[in-house]
């Protein structure tokens, strides 16, 4: 039982931070946001988006007999909270966390699809596409659309594949494409047998690092706040010396920090050879997961609605940077179903006793079994 | 070593031991409460029980009667602790406040006095802090103790002191300098609750029990064998102290967990007929306390591997006391008008009516969280100025 993050871990999450403070500051997002259009949003962002290919994360939790780094998804969590806390524009907690694992997945099943994991490890961009969903994020930055109709097959198309058909996001770093498919044939496809617990795999990533960048997004929005609260004065004094302002600030931080432990050990309990042998196991660990979703999601509302609040006038106009990162959760908060979907799975688990109770069933069955 | 959510074979293990060992020897009957004479006794023989086993202070070096475990084999040992619903600590005060600070400040001569009779619950330790004057702001406090060769001489009031009306001993603050003021010219002293000149009167708290007393100083006399420290250095001692309440030791996750186990059950035995609001309420609550217990393990993996916390303490402070008021306002709110009920006879009445009654027990005693150890208010001002680096006022 170790629940402390290593060296290395803290080095990389370190390195995408001193990269992102250089490369993704408040201006650095103003430019990107307030292009007149793609192309321009694509130039803004070029160097940025070329020197995080260059760190070379997006490989991370392929297989190393894939060509990949070979990483455990606990490795991924920290560097999913710098991109939420920078509000990067860029997918990369998409393509690393989840395209790219699903990628080396169907291209175990289906070899034809190794070659353009090969190329999406060698930079190429995979946008992938729910099931459950027409729209895509990233899409001007993509070769490659990993995709299904249900939850029972994976596809990999060219994005030349797909009409694509431009849309708004509330916010205007997170590019939104719907796709319309052609009768056109996959790349590669599959219809294995083992096709809809790789979704339900994707599904728990994808809550995981979402989680993740709203906990780094609900810290940056917090740090904003406590800045300017020492900065407007008002009645001759900061306005952060008011304990009314005080006290909902350290409100922010309690959820914060509260739910930190939930997503990092949600991180730590998926993959990496950890898939659940049990029934009652597979539910423990959707109810973690769920719990996570829950918990980033109420930090960072709280974390928005705060910093606007103390930011007055000031928070509610477009000028500020803080409206970056407000954007983005309540953009990343509505994904998967958001909180609803994700409460009332775990709330029908826990009243429906599906998951076993007490003290000693943090981390899952504590003892073997019998004991 | 990275992020790795496994027990080992030694902490299985030791939870094993630790589950077998309170199987035999949790009394079967729940002990009367121990802010009664009879109940105060009763926890008193348990503590004696637990000695026998070496399970009183199982984080303590093994030469004070401990087991020095680790922090992680201490929340095993909480989470069986709870799990098996044993009694609660009357030497909480002194199994996680005093005992760390005398091991942390205190002489050889002073260990050697006072912790093997507190480990094994020959002495039973109250917290003699607040003034009428000093509660919140606690460098405020006038009682004085003025050193008369080997003796001080204690005069002053205190209050609202835990478990005083049947302790042995009390670890409280004097002024040791008259003309000091606020954190300056403050010592930490120990000293028998009988001792001539100290008059204890219990204050009923809500529930009706003496859980918590005034101590009345009139030239007391106390050696000065029971400084701990030096004298001056009474604050910054005390505030260790206060870490430790505030943070990990004093409120273990497992009792959360435990209380939320029993909150879900209650609410599936009710849901046909609650409102899906309270249930919702009720999901948010076992999520809160695992949450906690969460939080402790990383803060404990961090302690392990050579880390430390600070104010970060008032974090948690904040966080049990209101998850543990909000478990018990569930819990009333599901029972309804059975709530209400607390004669005698429903002690020995049907047990859903004595589950009912431990429930707004406990709701009760939830509400004293937000104010104790620090009320909650001066925790986010600590949190805000320390944390967050927001100015004083």
């Amino acid at each position: 039982m170790q629940f402390t993050f290593d060296e290395d871990q803290r080095l990389a999450a370190q390195s995408l931070r001193d990269l992102l403070d250089d490369l993704c500051t408040g201006a650095d997002l103003r430019r990107a946001a307030e292009s007149r259009d793609a192309a321009s949003f694509k130039a803004a962002c070029a160097t940025r988006r070329e020197r995080i290919k260059e760190l070379g994360f997006d490989a991370a939790l392929v297989p190393e007999a894939q060509g990949g780094l070979g990483l455990r998804p606990v490795d991924l969590v920290l560097l999913a909270e710098e991109a939420g806390r920078a509000a990067l524009p860029e997918p990369l907690v998409e393509t690393a966390g989840v395209a790219l694992p699903l990628l080396a997945s169907l291209a175990a099943l289906d070899p034809r699809a190794d070659a353009v994991l090969q190329a999406a490890i060698g930079g190429a961009g995979i946008a992938l596409r729910w099931p459950d969903s027409d729209l895509v994020v990233g899409i001007d930055t993509s070769d490659f659309v990993l995709t299904a109709d249900s939850e029972t097959s994976l596809a990999l198309y060219s994005v030349d594949q797909f009409e694509l058909v431009a849309r708004e996001s509330v916010d205007p770093l997170r590019r939104l494409t719907q796709l319309r498919a052609r009768a056109v044939e996959p790349i590669a496809v599959s219809r294995d047998a083992s096709i809809p617990s790789l979704w339900r795999e994707a599904r728990r990533y994808a809550a995981v690092f979402d989680a993740a960048q709203l906990i780094g997004l609900a810290d940056r929005m917090n740090v904003l706040a406590v800045a300017y609260s020492l900065e407007r004065k008002q009645f001759g004094k900061a306005i952060g010396a008011n304990q009314a302002v005080k006290h909902q600030l350290a409100n922010v931080q309690i959820k914060i920090e509260f739910a930190r432990p939930v997503v990092y050990s949600a991180a730590g309990s998926l993959g990496g050879g950890l898939s659940p042998p049990t029934d009652m196991d597979a539910r423990w660990l959707e109810a973690r997961v769920a719990h996570a979703a829950i918990a980033a999601r109420d930090a960072a509302d709280l974390a928005a609605r705060t910093a606007i609040q103390v930011h007055g006038a000031m928070g509610y106009s477009w000028e500020l940077d803080l409206q970056f990162y407000a954007k983005r959760s309540w953009a990343l908060s509505g994904l998967h179903g958001g909180r609803s979907a994700h409460f009332r799975s775990l709330h029908e688990a826990l009243m429906q006793q599906r998951i076993e109770l007490g003290p000693d069933q943090l981390f899952g069955r504590s003892l073997p079994r019998g004991a | 070593m990275s992020i790795e959510l496994q027990y080992t074979v030694k902490q299985r293990a030791l939870r094993q031991e630790v589950r077998e060992w309170l199987q035999t020897n949790v009394p079967k009957t729940p002990l009367a409460s121990y802010d009664t004479a009879e109940g105060f006794e009763a926890h008193r023989q348990w503590e004696r029980t637990l000695h026998s086993g070496r399970w009183s202070m199982v984080t303590w070096p093994e030469k004070f009667g401990g087991r020095g475990l680790d922090l992680i084999e201490w929340l095993i040992f909480e989470e069986e602790y709870y799990r098996a619903d044993a009694p609660g600590r009357v030497n909480q005060n002194g199994v996680f406040l005093f005992g760390p600070t005398l091991m942390e400040y205190g002489t050889d001569e002073q260990k050697a006095r006072f912790l093997p009779r507190l480990a094994s619950g020959e002495d039973i330790w109250a917290q003699v802090w607040s003034e009428p004057q000093a509660g919140s702001d606690l460098a405020a406090l006038r009682s004085t103790a003025i050193r008369d060769g080997d003796h001080y001489v204690v005069n002053g009031h205190k209050i609202w002191s835990t478990r005083a009306v049947f302790a042995d001993w009390g670890f409280a603050l004097f002024r040791t300098d008259p003309a000091s003021e606020r954190h300056r010219g403050l010592s930490y002293i120990v000293f028998p609750l009988d001792t001539p000149g100290v008059r204890v009167r219990g204050i009923p708290q809500l529930d009706g029990e003496a859980g918590f007393a005034e101590i009345f100083f009139e030239d007391a006399r106390i050696p000065v064998t029971n400084l701990i420290g030096t004298e001056g250095q009474g604050w910054s001692i005390a505030m260790a102290t206060a870490g430790f309440e505030r943070g990990l030791m004093l409120r273990s996750p497992a009792r959360f967990q435990r209380t939320a186990q029993r909150l879900v059950e209650l609410a599936r035995r009710a849901q046909s007929d609650a409102d899906p609001g309270l249930l919702a309420s009720v999901t948010q609550c076992w999520m809160d306390a695992e949450a906690y217990a969460l939080s402790t393990y990383m803060t404990a993996s961090h302690l392990m591997s050579g880390g430390s916390i600070g104010a970060e303490a008032s974090l948690n402070k904040v966080f049990w006391s209101e998850l543990d008021l909000n478990m018990h306002r569930a819990a009333v709110s599901l029972l309804g008008a059975r709530a209400e009920l607390r004669d005698r006879l429903g002690e020995s009445a049907q047990e859903d009516l004595r589950e009912a009654m431990r429930w707004m027990d406990g709701f009760l005693f939830s509400l004293a969280g937000p104010i104790y150890a620090g009320a909650n208010e001066i925790q986010r001002n600590i949190i805000a100025e320390r944390v967050l680096g927001m100015p004083k006022v």
